[in-house]
């Protein structure tokens, strides 16, 4: 009895520890995304004098304010539209790209593979330059479909060599039990690789989905119609040098979060499957 | 589904995305070079100025029929980046900016991507040039037997000037049993204010010294206050040490701010904005700011009653000189097809009722002196000091970054009692020294 009740208090100390410590966590993460949104409905100065989360008179007007200003109806539509391209492309690619480097034999195959890795090692920043000097040989430069393929081009790697390693676990029987049942190499890639690879896909989407969302510095570079930028630009308005409009800032971040919450809600069951999955896949 | 219908629907899929990229690609033609049919295009980074610069495009258009575009790339790291990436394919467009060091702006020069604009700056007896403050145009301004090689000359128009100065609250200083319309003049005067607000609780001097450039340009002022610009330039060539007893006096000031309690908490680890948070909601009763905080405390805090003012004196023999020069300046692109239409729209942009009606708008000091009595009040105080002003881009000789960083980083360890005024001066003169025999 005694040696029981001993175990329910250390077992009740131990889990309010961890409970503790995954509170802690918990509300370090949460803060910044409730100090955006309580924020976003205060004035300028109460920005700077108001400590609390929840302001006593909230300024609805500056989520109006935010849309108007920023401009966010037409940004709001070319982020969806390079938000879908970019990803769609993304996953057609690199699904056949990781495919072929997992499953068939070619000459240069892993050299070229390495190459892909290599290209994850150089930050975006570092090839701004040349990327600007090519977009403007092609004459791609302020247009939408050089910076898409510019994206396409920075999400390519990461989700070649993460599709490349799930379709290495793939049992060469299922391929071959599709090929006995007449499947062409294309037909397994649809067939068997895609619907086995769609825990790694969810993961490509959400991290894609982010990445193309939030992307503003190759837009910069790439546009200068206001009328092709991305959302970003919305925001970046209400930056100066040395002011920022906080409030519309803010109000303005929470209208841009809003649709990858949504996307990573969407993908969240995937995403879970897909830790468990990578044990038992095929 | 079956084999068949699937690559059926997976060639659907792969031909829809070809299409739609194709579609894209024919509907979306190039845009980017300027030419004289579409007026002039200026590439800029301030998101701030954008809404009143827009609004007098429209007005220069109207008087002229020249059609002006403003683009707007912010945060200035993004224009950074584009400014270079279109350098490199010759796509600038007829005016633009150069954010950064003297040394990039030569580069720009040198690659003869900027026009000289001195013929236009002295033509009708200096017209243009002596409407805008001198020490605004020295930022953008090459003199015979410069350190970059760059031909003389004047390469770019300021837009607006800043300087840095000391700033006091009123009600503070009231409340403190001071009088808020003669704050103090003197070092003494100042210890002796402090002492009085820290007897009512009330904290002293606030500013951004984290960012270690505004601890060397508050040091700097004191360094040309104690011994004058040509020992403080003479101590940068390496005739005179940093032991000199004058340069002690300069640090001491940050030993007597500390034992004083005349700092802020906090104050070696704050950012600026922090530092404008705690003046703008009356915890500081000095701030050791720029020209653009006005802006800044307006957003704030638009009730906050203060007023600008020179860094107390501690000498008589020379006069105390602030950090300032021009804002933010444009220049004009040298292959472009419309340098005279650039040149004359720079011109307007300058002129007395633009530079008023800019100032009123975005709260910065114009770079035109004729437009000063149409500013607001306060942007008049910090403007009546531009004759006080210097900066390190104009003293024509640099000082070793290495040797900067030991000075700054040497003044945040006296104020946390980790160095003494003298063993700073020793260190620094040793680096000093060190960098000196490399260059031998």
């Amino acid at each position: 009895m005694r040696e029981g009740t001993r175990y329910k208090i250390e077992r009740f100390f131990k889990d309010s520890l961890i409970h503790l410590f995954l509170i802690i966590v918990a509300v370090t993460c949460i803060f910044p995304l409730l100090w955006m949104v309580g924020s976003s409905l205060k004035t300028q100065q109460a920005v700077f004098s108001d400590m609390s989360i929840i302001p006593k008179h909230p300024v609805w007007t500056n989520f109006y304010d935010a849309w108007t200003k920023g401009g966010f109806g037409v940004y709001f539509l070319n982020s969806i539209f390079y938000t879908v391209t970019v990803v769609s492309g993304i996953v057609i690619v690199s699904s056949l790209a990781a495919f072929a480097f997992s499953r068939l034999k070619f000459p240069g195959k892993n050299v070229l593979f390495y190459m892909f890795l290599g290209a994850m090692m150089i930050p975006l920043p570092g090839s701004f330059v040349p990327l600007y000097v090519l977009m403007t040989k092609l004459h791609l430069v302020n247009t939408r479909i050089g910076y898409i393929l510019c994206m396409i081009n920075v999400g390519l790697s990461f989700s070649i060599y993460l599709l490349k390693t799930f379709f290495d676990k793939m049992p060469p029987a299922l391929e071959d039990a599709a090929r006995i049942d007449g499947c062409s190499k294309l037909g397994i890639w649809w067939n068997v690789a895609l619907p086995l690879a769609r825990p790694a896909i969810a993961v490509i989407v959400i991290f894609n989905s982010l990445n193309v969302w939030n992307e503003y510095i190759l837009a910069t570079l790439i546009f200068s119609s206001k009328s092709l930028m991305p959302l970003q630009r919305g925001l970046m308005i209400f930056q100066g040098t040395h002011i920022t409009q906080y409030p519309l800032l803010m109000a303005g971040m929470t209208i841009t979060v809003l649709p990858i919450i949504l996307v990573y809600l969407l993908m969240q069951k995937h995403i879970i499957k897909g830790i468990t999955a990578g044990a038992i896949v095929g | 589904m079956n084999c068949l219908q699937k690559k059926i629907c997976l060639f659907f899929i792969v031909s829809s995305f070809i299409v739609f990229l194709s579609v894209c690609f024919i509907s979306c033609s190039p845009q980017n070079k300027p030419s004289q049919a579409e007026g002039i295009k200026i590439w800029h980074w301030m998101s701030d100025r954008d809404e009143a610069l827009q609004e007098l495009a429209r007005k220069y258009e109207t008087q002229t029929g020249v059609k002006v575009t403003f683009e707007l790339y912010a945060p200035s790291d993004a224009y950074t980046q584009k400014i270079r990436a279109a350098a490199q394919t010759n796509t600038l467009p007829d005016i633009f900016g150069i954010l950064g060091e003297k040394r990039d702006f030569a580069s720009f020069i040198k690659a003869g991507h900027i026009y000289n604009l001195t013929d236009d700056m002295i033509r009708d007896n200096y017209a243009w040039e002596n409407k805008l403050f001198a020490k605004a145009l020295a930022v953008n301004e090459f003199k015979e037997g410069n350190n970059f090689n760059v031909e003389p000359g004047i390469y770019g128009v300021p837009m607006d000037v800043t300087n840095i100065q000391m700033l006091y609250n009123k009600d503070l200083l009231r409340s403190a049993g001071l009088d808020p319309d003669n704050p103090p003049r003197t070092w003494d005067e100042f210890l002796a204010a402090n002492r009085l607000l820290k007897e009512k609780g009330i904290q002293g001097l606030v500013s951004g010294w984290g960012e270690i450039w505004m601890i060397d340009c508050f040091a700097s002022n004191y360094a040309f206050n104690i011994m004058g610009e040509d020992k403080v330039l003479d101590t940068i060539r390496g005739n005179v040490p940093y032991t000199d007893p004058d340069w002690i006096r300069v640090f001491d000031l940050f030993r007597q701010m500390r034992d004083e309690g005349v700092l802020a908490s906090g104050v070696v680890t704050m950012v600026n904005k922090t530092a404008e948070q705690l003046f703008a909601n009356n915890r500081a009763a000095f701030a050791f700011n720029g020209s653009w905080c006005v802006n800044v405390y307006h957003g704030m805090d638009p009730d906050l009653d203060y007023g600008a003012m020179l860094p107390p004196r501690v000498s008589d023999n020379h006069p105390m000189v602030i950090w300032g020069g021009a804002g933010s300046s444009f220049m004009v692109n040298k292959s472009s097809a419309n340098v005279e239409k650039a040149v004359a729209f720079l011109k307007w942009l300058t002129d007395d009722d633009q530079q008023a009606f800019l100032a009123r708008k975005t709260n910065n000091l114009p770079s035109n002196k004729n437009s000063l009595k149409d500013i607001p009040a306060i942007l008049a105080q910090f403007a009546n000091d531009m004759d006080n002003t210097t900066h390190p881009n104009v003293w024509g000789v640099a000082e070793f970054p290495i040797v900067i960083e030991t000075f700054n980083k040497g003044i945040q360890s006296i104020i946390i009692k980790e160095k003494t005024p003298e063993s700073l001066a020793e260190e620094v003169q040793a680096m000093k020294k060190r960098e000196l025999m490399k260059m031998k």
